[in-house]
């Protein structure tokens, strides 16, 4: 009982860089991944950018045989299982067992099927719908795709916990691991852009016109991204035992949901979740050396995140950036990625930049580590999620040797 | 650790009834659920009847306001909760809202919404869709109106994972539980009756009445004339609690959970899995959980759901794992009242349980007529029975490869 958790491979896929190495140098150079989008007709739109990934090849990743059963998130998805498995260096034996579990976050799941089928189904061409499609449609599909690729036999959830989601499955991964209910766990998140999430987010929140410039005074709104990140976690008995490489241990997480509103942040749940994780870790404040942000971009999100960080930490300034303004917003991939920026942070003691910061807005009164990376020494980060419906869960991870 | 987990509150809108006792009542005296869809249009589709829930009225549960932009997944999973509350007596307030969460199963609960949402946007173009439903279009939205409506603060969840999500989401809430990251949990699923979801199922050839069109569609688990599901919608909502805290609060307990075991089968695409790896494999795990043997389990709520492959396989693998004493315990299948309901079903089956527990009564398996050689186990055919009970197992599985099963016993302080 109450194993250490800790990860030890890390799979990244967006629109700045497909596996983790040209991610993290990407994002560390402060490289945008926005671009117009291709994908789908925008002109009937005010707004044409997100960070749309341009050069995924699939069949670098998957048969083609078996990619045409599956949509474009269980393919970025896959793409980013193989390379974190790659990574962590696990064993098939590990892989095909049942001590391990895959547990993905998404938002919209496959919608870019669910675009094909609503164009199919309102030009009365339903009887032209094929069973691929609607398999597709069925949410649970992109962990369910994963299990079925790698062959794994542990539990497979899919949590749509919407924007958060990657850390909700981060979150639950790591639970099910301390209790000692599995050794191993494929955890993170999965969107892929479509028509139907750009048409939703675009009439719901602001939608930047041009680039998306987090905790800045001019700031537009948000971008939608793209992309999947998975992490490998396992219990540090295992992780010794292989001779593993670790990235990162996992302190804790930290939940709250608001009750309040299906949109707009809550300010009080927003702390409340970044309080309990950081409780939970058993840590104090002033440990925590970088917070990787929420930080969509949108005047009220940036604006009640900088102020519960401001209210929890007294305005000590710590390192705070959101990779948001160079991804946009991947949806339930968006904290998976944040917290694999995160076990990078921690292992090389630098941490991002937010990028198109021009000016600093006073109700954003934070360092946000503006445009440039920084070396600081980086002991303990912790990464926000805040999702639809007030649903919060911000994660803690240290260094390995931290107790 | 080692901490119990029990069951204080019980809330369903099903279409055999509406409340735990209604609900109770129907389904020991062998009623099923299904009759002509009235909420879409079925004139050019081969089959007409689902399990339609034709008696609900959110607003006699839920009150007259707030509920204008809600859709129906949203409101029955509202209403059950609701139902569950307050059957528990539970009262949520700032002393207790923070060690309270909520954890829903559901698969296709906003497809409807997407779809809506879609149209509007491809017909009337991108600057007349109404940005209130887009919220309802995300998975978690019929979860997170519950924590708005009931002002849950601890945690939101949402688990899709298909015709096993109603377990998974209990799994998920013991854990939580175990790990004392909560007291209580609002354990919810639900499925709504929606032309998307249905001609979903019409279209993979999932229905009963879809091959041979000359007889009217039948839910008949286990029978030999089985060729397919009725599709039925529903909500369903269990308070599971802390057994300290709940022993505290003083409320009635129902029954404890005893064991979860869940696991995914990769063998198949979409198919059900012929030998049986992952059902068997998840019910050996929930044995395990609870410490307990194959011969302490009385009787097997079924996954069963009248369709061929997984008729068959269920009762094949419960054979191998209970031996000789498959014969003896009773393997039920509500189902054959209550339709798959997919992500719902298992809560049906745990709430059937349930009333199986406390009232001493075992439901039947109804519309049981021709014998199928290759499932011969006791099923209890057509009629319930007065039996004591102090175990179940509840199965769900998914031809998508997710198997869970559950663990159920009377409770004991």
């Amino acid at each position: 009982m109450n194993q250490e958790v800790v990860v030890t491979g890390l799979g990244a896929v967006t629109s700045v860089g497909i596996g983790k190495d040209e991610f993290w140098k990407n994002i560390l150079t402060g490289k945008s991944g926005i671009s117009e989008v291709t994908q789908f007709d925008t002109s009937k739109f005010k707004r044409h950018n997100a960070g749309e990934i341009k050069n995924f090849n699939t069949s670098d990743f998957i048969p083609e045989n078996i990619a045409k059963f599956m949509g474009r998130a269980s393919q970025f998805a896959i793409a980013a299982t193989k390379s974190a498995l790659e990574d962590s260096k696990l064993p098939i034996a590990n892989i095909e067992n049942e001590k391990l579990a895959v547990i993905i976050g998404t938002t919209m799941a496959e919608a870019n099927v669910i675009d094909v089928s609503g164009r199919m189904f309102i030009k009365d061409e339903w009887d032209s719908i094929t069973k691929q499609l609607l398999m597709n449609v069925f949410s649970p599909s992109i962990a369910r795709n994963i299990g079925y690729f790698l062959k794994t036999k542990g539990e497979n959830l899919l949590i749509p916990n919407a924007c958060a989601a990657g850390n909700f499955a981060l979150g639950y991964g790591f639970d099910l691991i301390r209790k000692g209910e599995i050794d191993f766990a494929i955890v993170g998140g999965a969107d892929s852009l479509s028509r139907v999430a750009f048409q939703g987010f675009q009439r719901l929140y602001a939608m930047s016109p041009d680039v998306c410039s987090p905790f800045d005074k001019d700031r537009h709104g948000m971008l939608l991204g793209e992309g999947a990140g998975i992490l490998i976690l396992e219990s540090l008995e295992r992780a010794k035992q292989r001779n593993a490489s670790i990235y990162a241990k996992v302190l804790e997480y930290g939940l709250s949901c608001d009750a309040y509103n299906m949109t707009i942040p809550s300010r009080i749940g927003i702390k409340k979740s970044m309080t309990k994780a950081i409780k939970n870790a058993n840590i104090s404040l002033c440990d925590i050396d970088y917070i990787s942000a929420h930080g969509t971009g949108t005047v009220q999100n940036d604006k009640e995140e900088s102020g519960a960080i401001n209210e929890i930490f007294d305005d000590r300034k710590v390192a705070v950036s959101s990779i948001k303004s160079m991804l946009g917003h991947c949806m339930g991939a968006a904290s998976a990625l944040e917290s694999i920026a995160c076990c990078l942070a921690i292992k090389e003691d630098i941490v991002p930049p937010t990028i198109n910061l021009k000016i600093p807005d006073p109700e954003c009164d934070i360092d946000c580590v503006p445009n440039n990376a920084r070396k600081i020494k980086v002991k303990t980060a912790l990464n926000n999620g805040f999702a639809f419906g007030g649903n919060n869960c911000c994660v803690v991870l240290g260094k390995p040797c931290y107790s | 650790m080692g901490k119990r987990v029990v069951i204080t509150g019980i809330g369903v809108v099903s279409p055999i009834g509406i409340g735990k006792n209604e609900f109770w009542k129907n389904l020991f005296a062998g009623q099923s659920g299904f009759r002509d869809i009235t909420l879409f249009d079925t004139k050019d589709l081969k089959v007409k009847i689902a399990g339609e829930i034709t008696n609900f009225n959110p607003k006699a549960i839920l009150g007259e306001k707030g509920l204008l932009d809600l859709d129906r997944a949203t409101l029955l999973l509202l209403s059950a909760t609701k139902l569950a509350l307050e059957d528990a007596g539970l009262k949520i307030d700032e002393s207790n809202t923070y060690r309270t969460g909520v954890s829903v199963g559901t698969t296709f609960g906003s497809l409807h919404s997407i779809s809506k949402f879609d149209r509007e946007s491809l017909t009337e173009g991108p600057r007349y869709v109404n940005p209130i439903i887009f919220p309802n279009t995300v998975a978690n939205s019929p979860a997170s109106r519950i924590s708005i409506k009931f002002q849950i603060k601890g945690f939101n969840s949402t688990i899709s994972t298909g015709m096993s999500a109603a377990l998974d989401a209990i799994d998920y809430a013991n854990d939580f539980i175990c790990l004392d990251k909560a007291d209580t949990i609002v354990a919810g699923a639900v499925e709504d009756l929606s032309m998307q979801t249905f001609l979903g199922f019409y279209k993979l050839n999932y229905l009963s009445g879809l091959k041979n069109t000359s007889a009217a569609p039948l839910s008949c688990p286990f029978d030999n004339r089985r060729n397919g599901i009725i599709f039925s919608e529903g909500a369903t909502t269990l308070i599971l609690q802390d057994e300290e805290y709940a022993k505290k609060t003083g409320t009635v307990v129902y029954a404890e959970i005893l064991g979860i075991g869940s696991c995914f089968d990769p063998a198949k695409f979409y198919k059900y899995n012929p030998k049986g790896y992952g059902m068997k494999k998840a019910m050996k795990k929930a044995l395990k959980a609870a410490g307990l043997f194959p011969k302490d389990i009385d009787c097997v709520f079924a996954n069963a759901n009248s369709t061929k492959d997984a008729d068959y396989i269920e009762t094949k693998v419960i054979k191998d794992l209970f031996d000789e004493y498959a014969y003896k315990i009773h393997v039920i299948a509500v189902k054959s009242a209550l339709g798959e309901s997919f992500s719902v079903s298992g809560g049906f089956a745990t709430i059937a349980a349930l009333g199986a527990l406390t009232k001493g009564i075992l439901p039947p398996t109804i519309n049981y007529k021709e014998k199928d050689k290759n499932c011969d186990l006791e099923y209890m055919p057509n009629k319930a029975r007065n039996k004591e009970v102090s175990k179940i197992m509840i199965n769900s599985f998914g031809p998508n490869g997710v198997c869970t099963s559950l663990i159920i016993g009377r409770y004991k302080s």
